[in-house]
């Protein structure tokens, strides 16, 4: 089973990390893991575009099947192996609207995180401007403050979508992995800080850990004034 | 069922529209249907507000359960009303895993098309650049053109209908509404125009667009 599916990935790239923790929480370990360099461009290697045309990480494949779009092969391994490992979409319909809603506001939440610290990788010199950073920051900053009300509404221990991981906790968690390893201040927002103690920890969440950072326990400051 | 239901929604916003089509065919007509103006700004209401804090459409309520983001609104009604309606998600693995790719590269293809149609509403004036309005339209021509390869059938994931479908057809929609041309991309334009008259897409038409001609700004794309 696992050992039909291969996983391209790159170290420390939200959404590659999302699959590597949902093929954890699925019981598939034993996957053909390809740790593949975005410096060297490797995402654009024939390896790759031969299961994604788009040149871009994750790609995954199971079997003949290829599910590329890191929410797609999620979906796809909790709908295929649903009744293995961890449940990841709740039975309740409650719990399921909110993990649907936490799930795709995770979109939102990443691409804000995006705009500021891979500015200067997506725009170029010349298009570059302060007054956009800045205001890109601002829009993170707003952003960073909902998520940590959501988390403060739900309670110490809780998980995104209620007291168990879910599938929201899977996309989302790496994002807010990023934002304290590029210095966001848990005194600042101690219930993220809370939630990111409480996942560090998690053996599918241990055992995806991006090689780099390990290797660089130390990470950045620039989002320490946010 | 569908009475307990409100949808808040504007007229010609793809992804207010994709709920809208996903309720069709679920079988929950009668729902209230909230219409929206977003020129007056009315995404930002307290009405909306109290629904979905971030003032954003669609927001959705089922009894006194809330679920906003349109995916997040799609797939909740396909999970919990399963067995009413279209079967949305295929069983078939290959199919269920195409479905899925397709769905989300869907947030690919209204990115690039936001990004290019709206370049200046949402870039100020003092920060645009000639040559990021000529790369985002490039983008978006090499992703249409991607999708116009990507049809090999009548369906997105294949021989049936699915939630592919429901998410990204309102923004296939979009782009011949903005004037793309049938002739170059005959293919996605074929399943434009076989899905127009698919009952839950007929009775969602965007109101806005039914009495107005289009737009051409996609014209030479």
């Amino acid at each position: 089973m696992a050992q039909d599916m291969t996983l391209l990935w790159g170290s420390g790239s939200p959404p590659c990390w999302r699959v590597m923790i949902a093929l954890e929480e699925k019981n598939l370990q034993g996957y053909n893991s390809k740790l593949l360099s975005f410096e060297k461009g490797e995402q654009k290697s024939k390896e790759v575009l031969d299961i994604n045309p788009r040149g871009q990480l994750p790609s995954f494949k199971h079997g003949n099947v290829v599910v590329n779009e890191s929410y797609a092969a999620c979906f796809y391994l909790e709908s295929r192996f649903k009744s293995q490992g961890t449940k990841l979409i709740p039975d309740d319909p409650t719990e399921q609207a909110l993990m649907y809603q936490r799930t795709f506001e995770g979109l939102t939440f990443y691409e804000k995180l995006a705009s500021v610290l891979f500015y200067e990788y997506y725009v170029p010199e010349e298009e570059q401007h302060d007054s956009a950073l800045k205001r890109n920051k601002e829009n993170l900053s707003t952003e960073i403050k909902l998520w940590e009300g959501y988390l403060a509404k739900l309670g110490s221990g809780s998980h995104l979508a209620g007291p168990a991981l879910t599938l929201a906790d899977v996309v989302v968690f790496p994002t807010v992995a990023f934002l304290f390893r590029f210095g966001l201040s848990a005194e600042r927002y101690p219930k993220l800080g809370e939630y990111y103690a409480l996942l560090k920890d998690r053996p599918s969440v241990k055992a995806s850990w991006p090689p780099h950072w390990l290797e660089n326990p130390k990470g950045q400051d620039t989002l320490k004034d946010l | 069922m569908a009475k307990d239901m409100t949808l808040y929604w504007g007229s010609g916003s793809p992804p207010c529209w994709r709920v809208m089509i996903a309720l069709e065919e679920k079988n929950l007509q009668g729902y209230n249907s909230k219409l929206l103006s977003f020129e007056k700004g009315e995404h930002k209401s307290k009405e909306v507000m109290d629904v979905n804090c971030r003032g954003q459409l669609p927001a959705f309520k089922d009894g006194k359960i809330i679920v906003n983001e349109s995916y997040g609104i799609c797939l909740y009604l396909e999970d919990r009303y399963k067995s009413k309606g279209t079967k949305l998600i295929p069983d078939n693995p290959d199919e269920m895993a195409l479905m899925h790719q397709r769905m989300f590269e869907g947030l690919t293809l209204f990115q690039k098309m936001a990004q290019s149609l709206f370049y200046t509403r949402f870039v100020p004036e003092n920060e645009r650049h000639a040559s990021a309005e000529e790369r985002n339209r490039g983008e978006l021509r090499e992703e249409v053109q991607r999708w116009e390869n990507y049809m090999k059938c009548d369906y997105l994931a294949g021989k049936h209908f699915t939630m592919a479908d429901v998410i990204v057809f309102p923004v296939i929609a979009f782009l011949f509404r903005f004037g793309l041309c049938e002739e170059k991309y005959a293919k996605l334009a074929a399943y434009y125009k076989n899905l127009k008259d698919r009952p839950s897409i007929k009775s969602t038409w965007p109101p806005s667009w039914k009495d107005s001609p289009g737009m051409d700004t996609l014209k030479s794309l």
